[in-house]
């Protein structure tokens, strides 16, 4: 492996539309219930969300524990939900809602892999878009549908961002869905990456791995001129974005973190800001024992001194890892947090590894008004997002 | 025979790469002739050809590139950043019929299972062996993925990409498919000297 391109790339300048792109509605599903509060007061409870799941069949399983909601939710009906919700918050008329384009974030159809294989090709993720796009009002025109694993729904809101800030598009909602099912729960048992004491300790000593959670989330993201001419208030802008790949393996980072570093230091760049400017980086932070180490290089290497300074927080270690949806969940409780002035903890954490020293907020939730914020996103194939939050 | 628009196929893949603006610097496509019976397998990959296809045409593609700009195993091509975007209407269909039959009848999945579970896995692998450090994206629809191509590349953080459509066949009518195309901007679009530009 030569490591010179990758550091070197690591100062490639990026460019972005001038214009200022904000989020103007925001809705959720998490384990601790339907809607923001929900979720905001669940995570600064810091009382992670993991419970023996009962949704499916988990006995022959190597782990049975996941950050479920009760009963089985459906995916379809979850999603129309919170796009609605967000578009009411945002202010947005039927002809507002029809005008807009949706980016949907999911791992497939959940009914085609069992279906007859005459419906199966009728049954793909993009015809569950457009489900959600007909259940929501949206309009069918532009619809994107982004199945990268752990980044897509990130991935789906950087590219809102930088279509808006370029004036190719005056709003996109963008929505992502993850309920925990017998499939990928099964798929990552065999993978024995599931955490097998029921907690998910990011960047602890002693950490065992991840544990799924639901996540169902939607954000509407429109110009700052679209917002203002609904006299529509911002949560916060969206002020930064990167999205890199490491070039090293299938499934795991590259463990110097150096893809990671070039998404942070594009998104930093593109908000205009320095390491030192973020109050608050909700972090990838999966758990597991190659993934934890290898993001600490990267903010050690993008954020430089600031990286002692920087809160950092795991949020999954108490909502779940919520796959394709992950993107939304975390930024929503990024943007959740940061306007309550509260952060949340990492949770699980039972003590130092020399490899993962971050600024972690430990123990209890830290007050703070941070004027920047960022959530970080990995995924299998080396892809890595960085999104960065202004607040008003 | 004619191939719809709505499968993998090199018009339409350059037809949405004239549309979105970019050009294409090469292209190649599964089957290219009858000699293309069966994909060759990608250690590593278990029961479907969707990553097996996805590897043989960027393969194909990136072979076809001018060999002063790609140097057998030369890593170090200048610093040239490329992204990569699966197109995939269905999906790894195969592995996810599978996985479901094995679930639903209460066994174990296998573990390469996991490994293959998401479209990203093989372009992590074929990522590391032709270092394409550009950003990664799996999305559903030709156009889509074309636009998505044409914006990183306009906004510096890709200098080019590679677009690769994929579809499994579903029923025994059907033909396993690729198709692929690698893209770069107008001449214009050089590497911005400063931040914010």
């Amino acid at each position: 492996m030569n490591d010179g391109p990758a550091l070197a790339a690591a100062t490639v300048p990026v460019r972005r539309g001038t214009g200022t792109v904000a989020v103007t509605g925001a809705a959720v599903l998490s384990a601790y219930g339907r809607g923001t509060e929900a979720l905001l007061s669940g995570v600064l409870s810091g009382r992670p969300a993991f419970a023996t799941v009962d949704r499916f069949d988990v006995a022959g399983r190597r782990v049975g524990v996941a950050a479920t909601m009760p009963g089985s939710p459906d995916l379809l009906s979850e999603l129309a939900r919170v796009v609605h919700e967000a578009c009411d918050e945002a202010g947005l008329s039927s002809s507002d809602r029809a005008g807009s384009p949706l980016f949907v974030a999911v791992h497939c159809h959940p009914e085609q892999a069992r279906a007859a294989e005459a419906d199966q090709r009728r049954l793909g993720p993009e015809a569950f878009a457009a489900a959600v796009a007909d259940r929501s009002g949206l309009t069918r025109q532009g619809i994107r549908c982004y199945i990268s694993a752990c980044v897509a729904a990130s991935t789906a809101v950087a590219d809102a961002a930088a279509l808006i800030a370029r004036g190719r598009a005056d709003r996109v909602v963008v929505a992502g869905g993850y309920l925990v099912d017998p499939d990928q729960f099964a798929i990552f048992d065999a993978g024995r990456v599931l955490a097998d004491d029921g907690q998910v300790r990011p960047f602890s000593a002693g950490r065992r791995g991840l544990l799924l959670g639901d996540g169902v989330g939607a954000l509407v993201i429109e110009s700052a001129e679209s917002a203002r001419a609904r006299r529509a208030v911002p949560l916060v802008r969206l002020a930064g974005w990167g999205r890199t790949g490491d070039a090293y393996h299938p499934c795991q980072p590259h463990p110097q973190g150096y893809g990671l570093a070039r998404a942070v230091g594009a998104a930093l760049q593109r908000a205009g800001i320095r390491a030192e400017d973020l109050g608050y980086l909700n972090a990838h932070g999966s758990g597991t024992g190659q993934s934890d180490p290898a993001e600490t290089n990267a903010l050690r290497l993008c954020l430089g001194d600031a990286v002692a300074m920087v809160p950092v927080s795991s949020t999954k270690s108490l909502h779940g890892q919520a796959l394709e949806a992950s993107g939304v969940l975390e930024l929503i409780v990024t943007i959740l947090a940061a306007r309550k002035g509260i952060l949340p903890i990492n949770a699980g954490y039972l003590g130092v590894d020399d490899a993962c020293r971050l600024n972690l907020v430990l123990g209890e939730p830290l007050a703070a008004t941070p004027e920047y914020a960022m959530s970080l996103n990995a995924a299998f194939g080396g892809a890595n997002t960085a999104l960065v939050i202004g607040l008003p | 025979m004619t191939v719809p628009a709505s499968v993998a196929s090199l018009n339409a893949l350059t037809s949405a790469a004239v549309a979105a603006g970019v050009t294409v610097t090469s292209s190649a496509s599964w089957p290219e002739s009858d000699s293309d019976g069966e994909v060759p397998a990608l250690a590593g990959f278990i029961d479907s050809a969707f990553s097996p296809l996805v590897a043989e045409v960027v393969a194909r593609t990136l072979r076809g590139r001018d060999p002063s700009d790609w140097a057998s195993g030369n890593r170090d091509a200048g610093d040239r950043v490329t992204a990569v975007v699966v197109v995939t209407a269905l999906g790894d269909v195969t592995s996810a019929t599978r996985v479901a039959a094995v679930v639903d009848a209460g066994r174990r999945v296998p573990p390469l299972q996991f490994f293959q579970s998401v479209p990203n896995s093989v372009v992590g692998h074929l990522a590391a062996r032709w270092h394409l450090t550009g950003p990664v994206a799996c999305v559903t629809g030709t156009v889509a993925g074309l636009d998505m191509a044409a914006q990183l590349i306009e906004d510096a953080d890709a200098d080019e990409a590679l677009v690769v459509r994929v579809d499994l066949k579903v029923t025994d009518g059907d033909r396993d498919r690729a198709a692929a195309v690698l893209v770069t901007g107008p001449a214009d679009r050089e590497r911005p000297g400063a931040a914010g530009t």
